[in-house]
């Protein structure tokens, strides 16, 4: 028995030492680009960095922590990012005595009440914190609507069934928000009013510090939520969902409640991405690269661990951005044997998926068992118990 | 005594075959009654058309004289009656104690007071408190702090047990809680059973070894082939010809 324990705390150093380690290489590499490359190129790899953390923690809240098959994050996030391009410009818009209607997706006229609306932000930092909030608010409010929508269909079935549904309904919603130009724009973008024009010169700056800080509170929360007796839940209906309903669990309402926590909080990434890029184009919201991107950095992180998902989004966001930065200039040489370097990224995605499934099944940071409450607090439950003993 | 619960012309086919037939039957509040039969003659079944995990055919199901059939099991739990599993089913990514406090009811549950440990963090030390003492009776207190997926066969038998006994329940159903436990623990968690009804818990066991459990029952059904064939008192169930015969008749054909 005291040897096992003595095995237990053992890995538990290894896997500090995992996220420690990882950590610091990462602070590392940034460090070395920033000093090599240049500071805007770190600032991107934030951006994205916070922005994937957002939605690739909202997966693991489904996937990881409840168990369920979600196929399709890339849902969710348009919804986000389609009620931002659509709502609060055309609120802004109304308000203004601008054109707010169907046509003010229309691209004749988008790209100038919209640059008209910024102008107005950015003559007042209350009204532009005041559009930032409301945008975010909004999106949570339309991801967990989506979220609940989708529970509906979705939550009766099981593993692929239930994995392929919503990898429809994600894809289904991309091409509506692509042909249904009224939305945002159809084919052509919108643009989205800029609550950070009021910060000029340094908006790249502060968008990053919002985003990181933004991203930052997600990881506090989700961990704050999972490391509850509502984390416990999520986690019994996982592992076993008969027995989590014989002890009394809903199961239901505990799989639409994480469905609707993990969109809203999906939207609210997405959301951060279109105000941060200043347009909302449909087609971009590919399953590539909000479905199938966040997997790959979830799994390569450890599925089920918060903190994994945050290294793991890291890393391969340092990755993709240099690839993707230097793909037509190192690696243009690709071409010769016809191997086009635009791929070049998601040949990468496809790798780490393989190589983590191979040899790392539980990736970076392996979720640990551990007692769901506060440690300090179980053991002194136990101690008082006399229990003391075998406390490791 | 009050019935607790009983069932009136259960039924349950799988294709083909009626696992169940038409049974009634019923428990009566602060016994252990104890459910007997050979292997495959719809034990198992019945506790699952009780708790909700399957739908019966036809029949009802009745708890504290409300009809119960159909709900669904986290409806029956609420009404005060769960059940544990003949094939172990833990939370294989929780901690023993874990499996145990999932068992019961918490205010932190809640989705929007979850975060605010101040809300739940009370009441979950007293849980803890209880679902360290209820370890210790079933024999798994040093290994309240280990992985549930790190236990032996036996002593998942004994998690099934703890969390039944965790739920507060008036009436836990108990599937073959000692199959696989050596009889002198065996022994001790029957002796238990005894003791805790007392404190007003009813107890409805399915087991194989008769030797070891009916010793201890109230009263005591025997299930061939999904019909009830004797029913009454543990020392009349088994003399009782039919009963003998299923038992005989099944130990010759092996
Ligand atoms: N889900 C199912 N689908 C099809 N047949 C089933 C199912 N569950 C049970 N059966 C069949 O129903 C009959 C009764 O099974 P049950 O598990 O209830 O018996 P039991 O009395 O619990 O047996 P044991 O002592 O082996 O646990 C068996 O013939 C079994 O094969
Ligand atoms: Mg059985």
């Amino acid at each position: 028995m005291n040897g096992v324990d003595k095995t237990g705390s053992r890995m538990q150093d290894v896997w500090m030492k995992n996220e420690v380690v990882i950590g610091l290489v990462m602070v590392a590499v940034l460090t070395v680009i920033m000093l090599t490359l240049g500071l805007s190129l770190v600032l991107t790899i934030l951006i994205d960095a916070a922005v994937f953390t957002i939605v690739t923690l909202s997966l693991n809240l489904e996937v990881g922590h409840t168990g369920i098959s979600q196929f399709g994050r890339v849902l969710a996030v348009i919804a986000g990012a389609f009620v931002v391009g659509a709502v609060p410009g055309r609120v802004l818009a109304f308000l203004n005595g601008l054109p707010y209607g169907v046509s003010y997706a229309d691209d004749a006229v988008n790209y100038k009440v919209v640059p008209a609306i910024s102008d107005l932000l950015a003559s007042s930092l209350p009204l532009s914190v005041g559009f930032l909030l409301f945008s975010f608010l909004l999106a949570a409010v339309a991801g967990a609507a989506v979220g609940w929508l989708t529970s509906r269909p979705a939550i009766r079935l099981k593993e692929a069934y239930l994995g392929i549904s919503l990898l429809a309904f994600g894809d289904f919603f991309m091409w509506v928000g692509h042909n249904w130009e009224p939305l945002v724009g159809g084919t052509t973008a919108v643009f989205v009013p800029d609550p950070f024009r009021v910060v000029w010169g340094s908006r790249f700056q502060v968008v990053v510090i919002v985003a990181v800080i933004m991203a930052f509170l997600v990881y506090l929360y989700l961990e704050k939520l999972t490391r509850s007796p509502f984390g416990r839940t999520l986690h019994m209906v996982r592992d076993c969902d008969v027995a989590a309903a014989v002890c009394g669990k809903d199961i239901v309402r505990i799989r639409t409640q994480s469905l609707m926590i993990g969109s809203a909080l999906a939207a609210v990434g997405g959301a951060l991405y279109v105000i941060y890029a200043g347009t909302c184009t449909a087609i971009g919201f590919t399953r590539l690269t909000w479905t199938f991107w966040p997997w790959a950095y979830m799994m390569l992180g450890g599925i089920g661990s918060n903190r994994g998902v945050v290294l793991g989004v890291l890393m391969l966001t340092v990755a993709r951005t240099l690839i993707i930065t230097y793909r037509s200039t190192l690696f243009g040489f690709l071409l010769t044997w016809g191997i086009d370097p635009m791929w070049l990224e998601y040949t990468l995605m496809g790798l780490v998926i393989m190589l983590v499934v191979l040899f790392m099944p539980h990736g970076l940071v392996p979720a640990k068992v551990e007692s769901i409450l506060p440690a300090g607090r179980v053991r002194k439950a136990a101690q008082e118990q006399g229990f003391g003993a075998t406390v490791g | 005594m009050k019935t607790l619960l009983a069932t009136e012309g259960l039924t349950k086919a799988f294709g083909g075959l009626v696992a169940v037939n038409r049974v009634s039957l019923e428990v009566r509040e602060n016994s252990l009654t104890l459910l007997i039969g050979p292997n495959g003659s719809g034990k198992t079944t019945l506790l699952n058309l009780c708790t909700g995990v399957l739908k019966p055919d036809s029949g009802r199901v009745v708890f504290r004289d409300q009809d119960i059939t159909g709900l669904e099991p986290h409806q029956i739990y609420e009404l005060g009656f769960v059940r544990t599993f003949q094939i172990p089913m833990p939370f294989i990514a929780l901690t023993v104690l874990d499996n145990v406090l999932g068992a019961m009811r918490s205010p932190g549950e809640d989705p929007f007071r979850a975060v605010t440990k101040a809300a739940w963090i009370e009441r979950e030390e007293e849980h803890m408190e209880r679902a360290l003492a209820i370890l210790e009776k079933v024999g798994l207190e040093r290994h309240w702090n280990m992985p549930s997926a790190s236990l032996g066969a036996a002593q998942l038998k004994m998690l099934e047990v703890a969390r039944g006994l965790a739920s507060g329940a008036k009436l836990i159903a108990l599937d073959e809680p000692i199959g696989g436990v050596d009889p002198a623990r065996a022994g001790d968690i029957l002796t238990h059973l005894t003791e805790l009804k007392k404190e007003g818990i009813t107890f409805l066991v399915v087991e194989h070894r008769i030797d070891i459990a009916a010793p201890f029952a109230d009263h005591m059904y025997a299930l061939d082939r999904g019909s009830i064939i004797s029913h009454g008192p543990p020392d009349s169930v088994l003399n009782d010809p039919k009963v003998i015969e299923v038992y005989i008749g099944r130990d010759e054909a092996c």
